[in-house]
């Protein structure tokens, strides 16, 4: 899998730290005030110009934490404390969650959100993936399918029974002996969904593999997601709500999160192509009236901000179904499909959807 | 000139000694003496104001008026007896100047002179009678030398006595001997000798004892002491303004005795001076007081208020216990149109910023404050991972720097301390610094918000995210 390069060993960051650390030290010791230097990344912007550089997976400029403000000594105190945990994890090879590390100083982070963010910094600092600093996610992902891996020394062996959920890897740089026989990778936002496909039985009558990040994925999802696609070479297609937030978590999918830009690199799949559902799906499929919502303001709010977004001109189609979305004034849900049939979507929808190439 | 009460004429005629003693060149001596006569009734009492400054040429008597209120007018028949010679003359002069005369021309009267027979002297004695009391008169004419003596005025000695006449004879009582303006033989400038001045005041509670105040101030390092002088520049419509303040900040272990209380209360009194004089404060040097932005030295001024005296009262909110700050200003020339709004403003903050660099910690703004509250949790986190590491060579590298013996670097609480205090030091620097740039340089970034405006989407989104993602 691409990944960062040898310098992302425990060892090395260990190094890192310390150096940071003596550098800290130097500046105080001389009087100086310390100010660390952080990268700023984004995945995206609102230019609409197009001649951004937001797709370079390049710095886009530096923030100063110094000890002027108070908001910059807070995270820094906020960054230390994180840090000291990391160096603790990567000397005794131990791991933490994100959770646990919040629940060492609960006062002082006062919410989890706080502690992501110190823990973002330190990837960034250290030149390094969150997965590096031992910090992990319990991993809320979920595969069946066409598939057979290794994680450790642990085999997953999907494919005796392709219908069967698994959780997606936390570990996923430990996950070894790829294989899988299937034609392609189905992305489901939402469990529900997933868990349709199972009980329908999808995987046994289609040779693919299925995975779901329960609405918005997390780390452990996309990374794992990516290392698939890498390994396999195989078509990606992603079913979403037709509404703001399906699309948001589309894009999540394709181009990375703005949270974690600095990272991105080594998350998204570009080549995803999006299999529904589509908002000219409601007509098609002669949606009856009470399936349809009306976008809210918030929808609306949120849909606008979207089509802003510099990396949509990337992907001019689904831009456009975005556009439609916002003058139909509609949204709803992929299970509005099984209206008219519960299996609808298992024997009609999605195969036809792929097999007459109805993605974009 | 107003004179509305006899307090206020005593005050004035001081006043005109110590400008005479001042451009005199020799040594000098303002006696201020009150004899009562109990014989009449009421009792009548004679003052005094004689100094062996300048011989006066009348002039600043000139616009002095009678004062004005019933009680003066029954207590005061309005003349004063005018006793004056220059080096230069060969006789001493006598007048009467009755200052209820309203025709100008009959307000003066000239007595027959004392011939000099060759002496070469100068001095004036000024004197008056009244019936008001002796003990009120006293109680004000002590308060005004009390405030004179702060400024240590170069070569003049200043006594205050009062002689008291009875069936057994007539006694003195010396109640104040002040010296210091000629025991300062060291050329010394204006601010200096109020600074001087200053401290003694406040180590004599107000001048109130005549030495400093044992209990309260075993010597003078309890004061933080900063002075700032300013200039008008040639550019101002008018050169040669200068105010001086001078700013003390006392601390005490706690009042020992009432009459130390003052030490401690957390109202000062701007002690106001102009061209060598206390007086009230004029509303643009007390605007340039309030227009200071005092949280920015880590004060907090609740209100600002004219007393009585049209004295300045700074009443402050949140003083440590115990403390208690004094400000003097001294403003010369005398200045008849234009204010001291702007020097004022800015003796007093360099004055405030004296401070700040003599003493450490000290007027630290209030967000330097809240940066510092931060400091030892820095402090124990950047040990933590001093400590924690397992790589000995760069616990050992941590503490050459520190300037820590080897063994030292064991003890978790040294090696805080010591970070602790580095971090201080160089937020109290930043302060100091800042205290310039901060109203006009922002910073590039403002790290304060989680949820910045621009990734509000995107929080929005994964915040679920980042809960559930354990």
């Amino acid at each position: 899998m691409e990944g960062r390069d040898s310098s992302s060993k425990p060892c090395d960051l260990l190094k890192k730290i310390r150096d940071f650390t003596g550098s800290l030290l130097v500046d105080l010791c001389r009087g100086r005030s310390p100010s660390i230097s952080l990268d700023r990344y984004r995945n995206y912007c609102t230019d609409p110009s197009g001649k951004c550089c937001c797709s370079s997976d390049l710095n886009k400029g530096k923030e100063i934490l110094s000890l002027q403000r108070e908001g910059h000594v807070y995270r820094l105190d906020v960054l230390l404390r994180v840090l000291l945990i990391v160096q603790q994890l990567l000397q005794e090879s131990k791991h933490g969650s994100k959770r646990d590390i919040y629940y060492m100083h609960p006062s002082i982070f006062s919410e989890q959100a706080v502690v992501d963010r110190a823990i973002n910094d330190i990837c960034i600092l250290l030149k390094c993936s969150r997965h590096n600093l031992n910090v992990v996610s319990v991993g809320k992902g979920l595969v069946m399918g066409w598939l057979r891996f290794f994680e450790e020394r642990r085999k997953f062996d999907c494919i005796k029974s392709p219908c069967t959920v698994h959780q997606v890897p936390v570990h996923v740089e430990e996950v070894t002996g790829i294989m899988s026989i299937a034609e392609y990778i189905l992305v489901v936002e939402k469990e529900a969904v997933f868990q349709r496909l199972a009980d329908d039985g999808f995987c046994r009558t289609n040779r693919c593999i299925i995975i779901t990040g329960k609405g918005y994925p997390d780390v452990s999802t996309r990374r794992f997601l990516r290392l698939l696609t890498e390994n396999l070479c195989l078509p990606v297609y992603c079913l979403v709500d037709c509404d703001p937030y399906g699309f948001d978590i589309l894009t999540t999918y394709c181009f990375g999160s703005m949270q974690m830009a600095y990272d991105a690199k080594f998350m998204r799949v570009t080549e995803m192509r999006w299999v529904g559902v589509f908002p000219s799906d409601s007509k098609k499929y002669c949606l009856p009236e009470q399936c349809l919502l009306p976008l809210t303001a918030e929808d609306k709010r949120k849909a606008e901000g979207l089509l802003r977004r510099c990396y949509l001109q990337q992907k001019p189609q689904w831009r456009l179904e975005l556009e439609m979305m916002l003058q139909g004034g509609v949204k709803f849900e992929i299970e509005a499909l099984s209206v008219s049939s519960i299996s609808f979507l298992s024997d009609i929808y999605i195969p036809s959807k792929i097999q007459g190439q109805l993605y974009i | 000139m107003e004179a509305s009460t006899i307090q206020s004429l005593c005050k004035n005629l001081i006043s005109f000694s110590i400008q005479r003693c001042r451009i005199s060149e020799d040594l000098c001596r303002l006696s201020v003496v009150l004899k009562r006569i109990p014989d009449y009734d009421p009792p009548l009492v004679i003052i005094s104001f004689s100094d062996t400054g300048v011989g006066s040429c009348l002039e600043e008597f000139r616009n002095l008026k009678c004062p004005r209120n019933s009680v003066s007018d029954e207590n005061f028949d309005g003349v004063l007896s005018i006793t004056t010679t220059s080096t230069c003359d060969c006789e001493i002069f006598h007048y009467h100047l009755n200052l209820k005369e309203t025709v100008a021309l009959r307000k003066l009267t000239r007595l027959p002179s004392t011939p000099k027979n060759g002496a070469k002297f100068s001095g004036t004695e000024v004197s008056l009678s009244t019936c008001e009391s002796v003990d009120e008169l006293i109680a004000g004419i002590t308060c005004f030398l009390q405030k004179i003596l702060i400024l240590k005025v170069p070569k003049v000695a200043i006594e205050l006595v009062v002689e008291r006449a009875n069936g057994r004879g007539s006694g003195y009582e010396n109640l104040l001997l002040s010296n210091e303006g000629i025991l300062l033989t060291l050329p010394m400038s204006n601010v200096e000798r109020l600074t001087s001045g200053l401290e003694d005041y406040v180590l004599k509670h107000g001048n109130m004892f005549d030495q400093q105040c044992s209990s309260c101030f075993l010597s003078r390092e309890h004061l933080k002491v900063g002075s700032g002088v300013e200039c008008s520049t040639e550019s101002t419509r008018s050169t040669g303004q200068v105010v001086e303040a001078v700013i003390i900040i006392s601390r005490l272990p706690e009042p020992s005795s009432p009459s130390c209380f003052r030490a401690c209360s957390a109202r000062t009194e701007v002690l106001y001076f102009e061209d060598f004089t206390p007086c009230s404060i004029p509303q643009s040097s007390l605007d340039g007081l309030t227009s200071i932005d005092w949280k920015s030295y880590g004060l907090d001024l609740r209100t600002s208020v004219l007393d009585g005296n049209d004295c300045a009262m700074l009443e402050w909110e949140n003083l440590p216990p115990h403390t208690h700050i004094d400000i003097v200003i001294h403003c010369y020339p005398q200045q008849k149109n234009q204010g001291y709004k702007h020097l004022v403003k800015k003796a007093i903050k360099v004055a405030l910023d004296s401070l700040k660099q003599r003493y450490k910690g000290t007027l630290l703004s209030a967000h330097a404050i809240k940066i510092c509250s931060y400091a030892p949790d820095l402090a124990r986190t950047i040990t933590g991972l001093i400590l924690s590491s397992n790589d000995t060579e760069f616990q050992k590298e941590c503490c050459s720097l520190l300037g820590m013996q080897p063994h030292v670097i064991g003890v978790e609480k040294k090696v805080e301390d010591c970070i602790t205090e580095k971090i201080v030091a160089i937020i109290e620097t930043n302060d100091k610094k800042g205290q310039r740039h901060r109203e006009s340089a922002p910073l590039l970034f403002d790290g304060e918000y989680i949820h910045e405006p621009e990734f509000q989407d995107e929080y929005e989104g994964e915040d679920g995210y980042s809960i559930l993602d354990l």
